[in-house]
């Protein structure tokens, strides 16, 4: 099926001169720390803890309504330290999802109320499928689609699957248009 | 929404038969057919760790029995182990100021199993030297599997033999005189049948197994306690290690992680690669990719009306042409789907070949094209007839559409490109650069129920362009035209004329 036109409200978001389309109604922390590269979208009430380590988005990264971006912990003899986030291009984040991942590779699809646990590694090409909870430190193959609790690989993904994801965050971002005033 | 999620409205027909989205498809451009994964051949191109990334020759994967030599799951629940620091005390107990010594252990972050809870005592190397556990039928099963390779060996020897035997032009002297070898033999009085000293080695038969009379009594445990469960492993957790089956969780020992392979497909009928992955793991990258998305038009539904049986009701779908070439798109009835049995005929009278189910339009394929099949086909794949049910009729429409080429930068451009395209504006509605809006009427057949899924079908008629040099003097490059049967999903019916 063709994508359909996603609107959302001028007044409410915020448009970059790279093209990043954040909502207002979000909770960017530390906002220094979180470099989106472009093209991004962050939906409403999503949170991104840029406070705790840096946060790095590639292009094309969709970050849905009341998703979570938080760096993940590792926990040490005298206490936690906190590692960086990096995300690749053309990533998508479901709503309500928890990323926790130490690294997120480019065209990866992440769906609806998914827990990745922390200090995952989600390698390019790989899918999250709806409801997944991924154990901490798991690491996802490319081509694999993992589903279930704990996650786990329960199929594989067509080899053009970097095309679908490009097509499907470029759509994304096409149809994500404010609401035309009359 | 895409292929990416979301459910499959909109299936192509592989010359095979079957029904498949197009991201699942491939296009040989030397046969120029599609094939699905079941009309490829799957070649195991390299071993890797999910885990670790690491790359393993197939002969060590088989030595290692396709499992990673440093990777563990966990016997609990399946999921990754990793590896644990727990210091224990310092490494010189008479210096107080001495680092403590470092240990390592396994440890599942999702259930809490830990190598420490059954007994497996802490390593000071962080990768490898965990003890594997020994089966205690090993012996056996070598000497068994020992066995059956010298079987096979001499079966293959006795084989040749008798190759060699029936081959066999000249007549020996022997045979016209009556005084064969084995004659020979009881007259000098050796014993009768001596084979050849390599044949003669009988495969070493292991000791039979022996059955035993006094059998152990039933454990009377078992009908007087409680079965606490918390103890007892799951069937699942008995066959992941199936050497050993163990019964109570205490015996559950960490697992060597299963290695993941990346495969190149080959086309089964003229044996060209389709697809080729690169050798490094990580990569999502190809050195073959021939895959359906990348050469045939996807077609994708934008939006239907409600369908209601006997009511024309309006489709549009967009085109999408995915190569750097110019392509017609000519819409054409479905031809398979009216009469089956006829489709059944066609499909028994000629198995040979699956182009000679194109019509002749193809006649157009220059023999440059053709002199490349010289290869023999290796399988002839049978076309089989499509079993998806048609429900719906599609009017066809009398003109074509053009679709551009495909333009990477036509994204940045924002002027409105038309390239000056004469459409017919009863079929195009809308297009931009690549892409073409269609507008189609469709109608659900009379005498349906209500709620009866809709499925309508064409022909889709496009103009490949095959970019492969061919000979040295053909240059240019050919241009033909390829059908493909679409198979739309529309949705349900909601009513009645």
């Amino acid at each position: 099926m063709e994508l359909r036109e996603i609107n959302y409200n001028k007044n409410e978001y915020v448009e970059t001169a790279s093209g990043n389309k954040v909502c207002r109604q979000t909770v960017l922390c530390g906002s220094q720390n979180i470099i989106l590269q472009g093209k991004v979208i962050v939906q409403a009430e999503a949170i991104i803890r840029g406070d705790l380590a840096n946060v790095r988005t590639g292009r094309y990264c969709i970050i849905s309504k009341e998703a979570v971006i938080r760096p993940p912990y590792k926990k040490f003899s005298k206490g936690v330290a906190f590692f960086p986030l990096t995300m690749g291009d053309h990533v998508f984040v479901g709503e309500r999802s928890v990323v926790s991942a130490a690294v997120v590779g480019s065209y990866v699809y992440i769906g609806k109320n998914c827990v990745i646990g922390r200090r995952c590694i989600l390698k390019d090409c790989c899918l999250i499928e709806d409801n997944t909870v991924l154990a901490p430190e798991t690491v996802v193959p490319p081509f694999t689609r993992y589903g279930g609790s704990p996650g786990t690989n329960i199929g594989d993904l067509p080899e053009c699957q970097a095309d679908l994801m490009v097509d499907f965050t470029r759509g994304y971002y096409q149809h994500f248009q404010p609401t035309k005033i009359i | 929404m895409a292929h990416v999620v979301g459910p499959e409205v909109v299936k192509y027909a592989c010359t095979c038969g079957l029904l498949k989205s197009i991201s699942s498809l491939y296009f040989c451009r030397y046969c120029c057919q599609l094939r699905c994964g079941f009309c490829v051949c799957h070649e195991v191109d390299s071993h890797f760790c999910g885990k670790c990334c690491e790359n393993l020759p197939s002969s060590e994967a088989r030595l290692k029995k396709n499992r990673c030599g440093n990777c563990y799951i966990c016997p609990s629940c399946q999921q990754e182990l990793s590896t644990r620091i727990g210091s224990k005390g310092p490494s010189n107990p008479e210096d107080p100021k001495s680092t403590p010594k470092k240990m390592y252990y396994l440890s599942c972050l999702y259930c809490r199993w830990s190598s420490r809870d059954v007994g497996i005592p802490d390593q000071s190397a962080a990768t490898g030297g965990w003890p594997d556990r020994e089966n205690v039928n090993a012996n056996r099963l070598q000497e068994i599997i020992e066995m059956y390779k010298a079987m096979v060996l001499a079966e293959k020897q006795q084989k040749e033999k008798d190759k060699k035997k029936q081959r066999g032009k000249y007549l020996s002297y022997t045979d016209r005189t009556g005084v064969t070898a084995a004659a020979l033999r009881k007259r000098i009085g050796l014993p009768v049948d001596i084979q050849h000293s390599l044949l003669k080695a009988k495969p070493k038969e292991p000791e039979p197994a022996i059955a035993k009379e006094d059998v152990e009594d039933l454990p009377e445990e078992l009908l007087t306690k409680p079965v606490n469960l918390t103890e007892v492993t799951t069937i699942e957790q008995r066959l992941l290690q199936i050497d050993l089956q163990p019964t109570t969780v205490e015996k559950l020992f960490p697992v060597h992680k299963q290695l993941s392979i990346k495969r190149s497909l080959r086309c089964r009928s003229c044996e060209h690669n389709v697809s080729k992955p690169e050798y490094n793991p990580n990569s999502v990258k190809f050195k073959i990719q021939l895959f359906a998305y990348y050469h045939v038009p996807e077609i994708r539904i934008v939006t239907v009306e409600p369908l209601r049986a006997g009511r024309p009701s309006e489709l549009i779908i967009k085109f999408t042409n995915p190569t750097q070439h110019q392509t017609t798109i000519t819409i054409l009835s479905l031809v398979l789907s009216g009469d089956e049995n006829e489709v059944k005929e066609e499909t028994g009278d000629q198995p040979s070949l699956p182009q000679e189910k194109q019509p002749p339009s193809l006649s157009s394929q220059p023999s440059s094209l053709l002199s490349l099949s010289s290869r023999q086909p290796s399988i002839t794949i049978k076309p089989r007839p499509v079993s998806q049910e048609v429900n719906a009729d599609v009017a066809i429409p009398s003109s074509k559409v053009i679709l551009p080429p495909r333009d990477d930068a036509a994204e940045y451009d924002d002027s409105g490109d038309t390239h000056n395209i004469q459409d017919d504006p009863k079929l195009v509605v809308w297009r931009k650069s690549n892409k073409a809006f269609v507008k189609l009427l469709v109608t659900p057949k009379q005498g349906l129920a209500l709620n009866t899924e809709i499925v309508a079908g064409f022909t889709m008629q496009h103009i490949y362009t095959n970019t492969i040099a061919t000979t040295v003097e053909n240059r240019e490059p050919d241009k033909h035209d390829h059908n493909i049967r679409v198979f739309l999903t529309l949705g349900n019916l909601v009513g009645f004329d």
